[in-house]
């Protein structure tokens, strides 16, 4: 029985978990210190034979708010401005630095339903909503080493895609378009889940990230161009229900 | 501030109790007995709520295996064993029937009703027929909740937090959804009755001399709440509202997506719903910070530490609880501007909770701490407390979120202070104050053999829980195994479960206390506990119009352990005890006093 973070095989999911070791860490250190006070205080402050008066007093002399104000704020700067300081510069740095002038980007639509997902990349004209696009269902397909760009809807409830070895997650909404960026570092099998509870079936909305080395990968994309199975027409390209593209041209 | 509160033009004129049964136990405006149907609606609750619980930890220890005992009653159509519908069914009631209809009852309604007019010194609240019909507004919404289980398509599934667009006829077409969203708004319209009613009950009832900072951290607590409550109920309201509107009219406030081609937002629900459901949090666990800060300066026989600071956290708070909604969103894609700044607000609400943490350890620091079994549901509390709170600094981190948003982790961090806190605070109440409320004693010895093992194991089944969000399970999840990644967690599951278990089995030795107490216990005389608050300055349990003569007060609640005390023989001093003359809060003239005037209830009596 071994409690541990499932494996991390993508480039940015070791400052997530640089975090949150710094956050297990603080936090433990903090109750440790909390747990030695009680015990403290309730093993020798016990009213018994020779402790029948507790110590007068209500705190609220100038020492005694200094002190819990110093514990506080130390705490405070310790645990909470680190914390917020870190996560501001590596989300700006990394998290939400979206890739969208890097050429080597791969970019995906995924549309999310109950209860499956559906993944659509451009294909070799790089433009979305055409014949020659690469739909999967229930499996992502990338190559390891460069950016993946998601675009997510849903069609019918919130779902949120989740990704455990990339130590992210973000919802499709309804009505809107959100987006994610993750970047493969070894290949492999790995699992996508839905996060927010969408139903019944929720706990089956299941999928598999497939992460190809790039020559792999592009064996896999030229297969998938002949592969009728995999091709646009299966979901109705030309009627594509969302019409075209996601709002790639104006970076949002 | 300073100024005494007035109680009002007539406020010395005794009612007269009423006599038909109907008046006095059914129907009555006496917040006593309004308390009291209170507290037990919320017990009731808290027991289906349990079972409920129990189910669901079965499914996750043994997916697909058929319930024992009760399987063929409850799942007979599947030979016993959970569905997916039943167990979303299962969670969603769960958390809807312990949030709505278990904690906020017990705390606010029961003891809230109960103890701020006895602890401010008054004959009843301001509003007595609208306490009336607070508590009947919420016996409507129990049946028209019980109602949806019986109804065609089943009971809701949508989840306790009924996100749109899964809780519109998109993802939830029968009427069961509705009737949920009817429960709430009903369950929202009692606590607005009640919040305004405390409101005006503090502010305008107090006896002479209870000055705002002489009351008791009790009546703090509940005064808060009632703000936060009064403030942020109706914006659930108003969503429950907008949803009853969306599911039975057909309009589109929160209905979008490509299925039914309509432009509504489904994020302005959620947006709706944690403007509320924050404060919520807070609305549940202020009461349990009040009695707790008051109960372990009682136990500790020490004035509570730092009563200004702690009651001005509190505040802090409360200000603060109404703008760190947004951290319970980072995943929606919200824009990076308000991201951060929730992450920030968030944080800072962690200084006052740490002050009022410590004021909390400085109240215990050179005591002669009293383990008796309403302060050692306190002690626990304060561990747990401390481990939830701390917990919360990892959600409140948008780095860490990414990941454990939505994760067991989010599950085992608010049952460790929504449930495992303030149920410890509920049992702390139970046991202090059911002397008062019924005039005799829990058992002493079977409220230790309860508390310790709830205490370890339900410990062990929330901080199980954070281990396994951390290990990446989600929540809501029917059956784990369907992940490769989640399979290695089941034993730990199965873990969980039985300490669930035991969890649960302890709670009949609450039970078999109550009820045995209430009938057999040993009497309790007005003060069992030696302390100052003027609830313990009348009879047990206090006579319909509480006090024969309204207390003058005179000091803070918390005189515990004050050297001229013991000159009386004692370690406390009531908040009415009167000085002849009073230099400074008149102390040194009652000590001076002596054994000539009697004490309010002669000398300290243990319980038995």
């Amino acid at each position: 029985m071994s409690i541990e973070l499932p494996h991390d095989a993508s480039l940015s999911g070791h400052l997530v978990d640089g975090v949150l070791g710094y956050l297990t860490w603080s936090t433990c250190v903090t109750f440790a210190a909390v747990v030695v006070f009680l015990l403290f205080a309730i093993a020798f402050h016990r009213e018994r034979a020779g402790r029948t008066r507790a110590h007068h007093s209500h705190g609220n002399r100038p020492r005694d708010r200094a002190l819990t104000f110093a514990v506080a704020l130390t705490m405070f700067v310790v645990v909470d401005v680190t914390l917020a300081a870190r996560a501001a510069s590596q989300l700006h740095g990394v998290f939400w630095r979206y890739p969208d002038a890097d050429p080597n980007t791969l970019r995906v639509e995924v549309t999310a339903r109950q209860w499956s997902w559906t993944f659509r990349t451009a294909g070799p004209d790089g433009r979305f909503g055409t014949s020659d696009d690469v739909v999967t269902l229930n499996e992502l397909d990338v190559p390891v080493g460069r950016p993946i760009y998601l675009k997510l809807r849903s069609r019918d409830v919130v779902h949120s895609l989740y990704l455990p070895s990339f130590r992210t997650k973000i919802d499709a909404v309804p009505g809107s378009t959100t987006r994610l960026w993750f970047q493969a570092e070894e290949a492999g099998v790995f699992e996508i889940a839905c996060a927010q509870h969408c139903g019944v079936n929720h706990y089956k909305m299941r999928g598999l990230l497939i992460a190809r080395a790039e020559d792999a990968y592009q064996a896999w994309l030229a297969r998938a161009e002949t592969d009728g199975r995999l091709r646009g027409e299966i979901a109705g390209s030309a009627s594509w229900e969302t019409g075209g593209a996601w709002d790639w041209e104006t970076g949002r | 501030m300073t100024e005494p509160g007035g109680h009002g033009d007539g406020g010395d004129e005794i009612p007269a109790a009423p006599t038909g049964f109907l008046r006095r136990y059914v129907f009555s405006t006496d917040h006593k007995v309004i308390g009291k149907q209170f507290l037990f609606l919320g017990l009731s609750f808290l027991a289906v709520g349990g079972l409920m619980a129990m189910l669901i930890r079965w499914q996750l220890a043994r997916p697909g295996v058929p319930v024992p005992i009760v399987g063929g009653l409850l799942f007979g159509s599947a030979g016993g064993v959970i569905s997916p519908a039943a167990y979303t069914a299962l969670f969603t009631m769960h958390g809807t029937i312990m949030i709505f209809f278990a904690v906020t009852p017990i705390l606010i309604g029961g003891f809230g009703n109960f103890l701020l007019p006895l602890m401010i010194g008054a004959r009843d609240m301001a509003f007595p027929r609208l306490n009336l019909a607070s508590f009947w507004t919420m016996a409507a919404a129990t049946g028209v909740l019980t109602a949806s289980f019986f109804v065609p398509l089943g009971p809701p599934q949508a989840g306790w937090t009924a996100y749109a667009t899964l809780s519109t006829a998109i993802g939830a077409p029968g009427v069961g959804q509705t009737l949920w969203v009817v429960a709430i708004y009903l369950n929202g319209a009692s606590s607005v009755m009640g919040a305004v009613n405390y409101i005006t009950t503090v502010i305008r009832l107090r006896a002479p001399g209870m000055t705002y900072f002489r009351m008791p951290l009790t009546v703090w607590g509940f005064f808060l709440t009632s703000i936060l409550n009064a403030l942020f109920v109706p914006v659930l309201a108003a969503a429950m509202v907008l949803l009853f509107f969306d599911r039975v009219f057909g309009t589109q406030f929160f209905v979008a997506g490509s299925t039914v081609g309509a432009g509504g937002d489904p994020i302005l629900y959620q947006h709706l719903f944690w403007l509320f459901g924050h404060p919520e949090v807070y609305i549940l666990i202020i009461p349990a910070w009040g009695i707790v800060s008051d109960l372990l300066s009682f136990f500790a026989r020490k004035p509570a530490f730092g009563y200004r600071t702690t009651v001005y956290s509190l505040i802090g708070v409360v200000i603060l609880s109404t703008a760190v909604y947004g951290h319970h969103m980072f995943t929606t894609g919200m824009s990076p501007l308000l991201g951060e700044s929730f992450m920030v607000l968030t944080m800072i609400i962690s200084v006052p909770t740490s002050l009022l943490y410590l004021n909390w350890l400085g109240t215990l620091w050179r005591g002669a701490t009293r383990l008796s079994t309403p302060m050692l549901f306190c002690l626990g509390l304060v561990f747990t407390f401390g481990v939830g709170g701390l917990t919360g600094l990892y959600l409140a981190d948008i780095v860490a979120d990414m990941y454990l948003h939505d994760t067991y982790f989010v599950v085992g961090h608010f049952h460790l202070i929504m449930a495992a806190a303030l149920l410890l605070a509920s049992f702390a109440a139970v046991y202090f104050w059911f002397p008062k409320m019924f005039g005799r004693f829990m058992n002493e010895s079977l409220g230790k053999l309860h508390f310790w093992p709830t205490f370890v194991s339900l410990n062990v089944v929330f901080i199980g829980q954070l281990l396994i969000g951390y290990a990446g399970m989600q929540r809501r999840l029917y059956d784990p195994s369907v992940y490769d990644f989640l399979r290695p967690l089941l034993p730990l599951n199965r873990f969980i479960s039985e300490a669930a278990y035991v969890l649960g089995a302890s709670q009949l030795i609450f039970v078999v206390n109550f009820f045995w107490s209430l009938f057999r216990g040993a009497h309790a005389p007005k003060n069992p506990w030696g302390v100052g608050t003027l609830e313990w300055t009348v009879a047990s349990p206090p006579p319909h119009h509480n006090f024969d003569r309204l207390p003058v007060v005179v000091r803070g609640p918390h005189e515990m352990g004050h050297p001229a005390a013991w000159a009386l023989g004692r370690d406390w001093l009531a908040q009415d005890e009167l000085p002849i003359h009073a230099p400074g809060d008149g102390v040194a003239a009652t000590a001076a006093q002596g054994a000539a005037q009697s004490p309010p209830d002669g000398s300290p009596e243990g319980p038995p």
